[in-house]
């Protein structure tokens, strides 16, 4: 295997140029796989976070009517705010929400909204809540940017909100705009308002009531309280993660042209090689090799290829991607408006597990086609092969 | 077969299949060649010559009959056996040099040497000597690109000599090349033919190697037509 390694080297550093073209364009789909997965890594990262940190918390404790995908479960989704939680909440460990439907009408247009009440001492999630605090005004409210945006609306402009209490009687007041906050979470800024929890049960006659419970960072013990439903952090996240697996998964697409392009250079370059050097062949079995070691020495020569390029690639890579991750990409109003929990910036995760992964990947398929083509040479008589003859 | 006897050849028939049947490419060969010899198997395109020094070379195997060399009969071996036969024992001398284009004349010398796993220092100096005896010395980090034919030839030859090969199979070895460097060629192989008693044997239909070789064994459409000391 040695003498085999030290003439496939041999061989491959011989064939100049032919080898440098594969292992650059080898080396680019290492490059391209990594840093696209590191990317993925990186989005997900940053979107788990920012979703934990912005409107899932640890979990959650949901009033057993509630479902986010159905707002008219919101008429009856309210309850009393458990009494084994007050403790945490005072500490600000849980963030109680109440939720409810409303309207607006800036600048004279019709706006369903939600609207959402959480308590101005909060610590839970990174809503600016203590805003509440610094207002004297009668229903103060904070806005994302988005929905502050799509509605025209600046801190200081009051509106007409309108909503229906707890007996259905509908009511209506002027909010006045407190605070624009700035989140990667499109969940808790587009169609929805936050005012402070106790104007809001106030407002709506439901005192002592929320909605949802945010937890922070403490062990709930599996105690769920009765008429309330745990939901853990997993199931909160699971849509970020589907669509993480979703890009992942078109990802694929992608690294199955890079590697054909690739591999086709390889493929080529090989079958090229035996058809070249039929004469080498023919002369390594005359000087004692055995056919099978041939192939063996043809195989090595083309699955050196991607350890050139692994090299190579981490040569001019290694700066590359580590550039990123500390620079981080820009994806400014892109995905956002489409709703999808996006950064301004993602800084791509490169793990060993990534690297590794990738490297053996593509180790494994080059010497898959290394091979395919080499299995000719065991077929080949070495006599025909010592005059070049065509087979 | 006799202590000097390193090939015994009997009976020795070789077909190919045709599209309209079979070719014979040899047809009933009888032959003993022995140690130290400078033989040359002689005759026109087609009779045969390489196809015979191919089976001796057990890169072949025989259709019908019986090739012993160096005590081994070709037709037993299996894959791994031709190999190490061909591998310690046989070397080979093409026309065309077959020389590895990317390895320069001291690593086409050494590959053999490679093969039997001797260590760096063996290798180095079996290597200076056998280019030493090919007076090539000044050429060892030149590539096969940047030689004339009679040092690509030269360079062959010392491939085939450095692991001191008991047999010699050498197929037209001068028909690439001008008469002045077909002696030069020639002589050197008597030399070493002399000098290290390897056995020789050539197939060839160059009037310049024939009138180097010590026996000439004349082929005529598979068959021995004539075998002949020659005196020289």
């Amino acid at each position: 295997m040695k003498l085999l390694f030290k003439l496939a080297i041999k061989n491959l550093t011989g064939a100049g140029l032919r080898t440098w073209l594969n292992v650059i364009v080898l080396s680019f789909s290492f490059l391209i796989i990594i840093w696209h997965k590191g990317l993925l890594n990186g989005w997900d990262r940053q979107a788990r976070n920012d979703m934990v940190n912005w409107e899932t918390g640890t979990g959650q404790f949901w009033q057993s009517s509630y479902d986010p995908f159905d707002p008219f479960s919101l008429t009856d989704a309210h309850s009393q705010i458990p009494s084994v939680f007050d403790t945490l909440i005072t500490k600000g460990e849980i963030a109680p929400v109440l939720i409810t439907q409303g309207t607006i009408y800036p600048g004279g247009r019709i706006q369903s909204i939600l609207i959402k009440g959480i308590s101005s001492d909060q610590r839970v999630l990174k809503l600016p809540g203590e805003l509440f605090l610094k207002s004297n005004d009668d229903l103060p409210v904070l806005l994302g940017s988005k929905m502050a945006r799509d509605n025209g609306l600046k801190t200081g402009d009051v509106t007409t909100i309108r909503w229906r209490d707890v007996h259905g009687t509908f009511d209506a007041n002027e909010m006045k705009v407190i605070g624009i906050f700035d989140t990667n979470v499109p969940s808790v800024d587009a169609g929805q308002i936050w005012v402070p929890l106790d104007r809001l049960q106030k407002m709506m006659g439901m005192p002592g009531e929320a909605t949802i419970l945010v937890c922070g960072n403490f062990d709930t013990n599996g105690r769920t309280p009765e008429g309330w439903k745990f939901k853990s952090s997993e199931e909160l996240l699971k849509t970020v993660t589907d669509i993480i697996k979703m890009k992942s998964a078109g990802g694929i697409v992608l690294y199955i042209i890079l590697m054909s392009l690739a591999m086709l250079a390889i493929f080529d370059t090989q079958v090229l090689s035996i058809f070249r050097r039929q004469k080498e062949i023919g002369t390594y079995i005359a000087l004692g090799m055995t056919r099978s070691q041939v192939v063996g020495l043809f195989t090595l020569e083309g699955s050196l290829n991607s350890v050139l390029a692994a090299l190579l690639a981490a040569v001019y890579g290694i700066p590359l991607l580590a550039l990123q991750a500390t620079k981080g990409m820009s994806f400014a109003g892109t995905a956002k408006s489409y709703g999808l929990v996006v950064a301004d910036k993602i800084f791509p995760v490169y793990s060993l597990g990534l690297v590794a992964t990738t490297i053996i990947l593509i180790m494994l398929t080059t010497t898959i086609v290394s091979y395919l083509p080499s299995r000719r040479i065991a077929k080949m008589k070495p006599t025909e092969a010592l005059r070049g003859k065509l087979q | 077969m006799e202590n000097s006897t390193l090939i015994s050849i009997e009976s020795l028939k070789k077909h190919f299949p045709t599209s309209g049947g079979r070719f014979t490419a040899l047809n009933g060969i009888d032959l003993k060649i022995g140690k130290a010899e400078f033989t040359g198997v002689v005759g026109p395109s087609g009779s045969g010559k390489t196809t015979l020094l191919n089976i001796i070379g057990s890169l072949d195997s025989p259709s019908e009959g019986r090739a012993m060399v160096l005590g081994l009969s070709i037709s037993d071996l299996n894959v791994k056996q031709a190999a190490l036969l061909r591998r310690t024992r046989l070397g080979f001398i093409f026309q065309s040099y077959n020389l590895l284009p990317v390895y320069t004349v001291f690593e086409n010398v050494e590959l053999p040497l490679l093969l039997l796993k001797l260590n760096e220092s063996q290798r180095r100096k079996m290597v200076m000597d056998s280019l030493e005896w090919l007076g090539l010395t000044d050429k060892v980090k030149s590539k096969p690109a940047q030689l004339s034919g009679g040092e690509c030839q030269r360079v062959a030859i010392a491939r085939a000599m450095v692991k001191r090969p008991e047999i010699v199979l050498a197929d037209e070895p001068t028909a690439n090349l001008d008469a002045a460097n077909s002696h030069n060629i020639l002589k050197t192989m008597v030399r070493l033919n002399s000098e290290f008693q390897t056995t020789f044997i050539f197939a060839t239909h160059d009037d310049k190697v024939i009138s180097y070789l010590k026996r000439k064994i004349s082929l005529v459409d598979g068959k021995v037509e004539k075998d002949e000391i020659t005196g020289n």
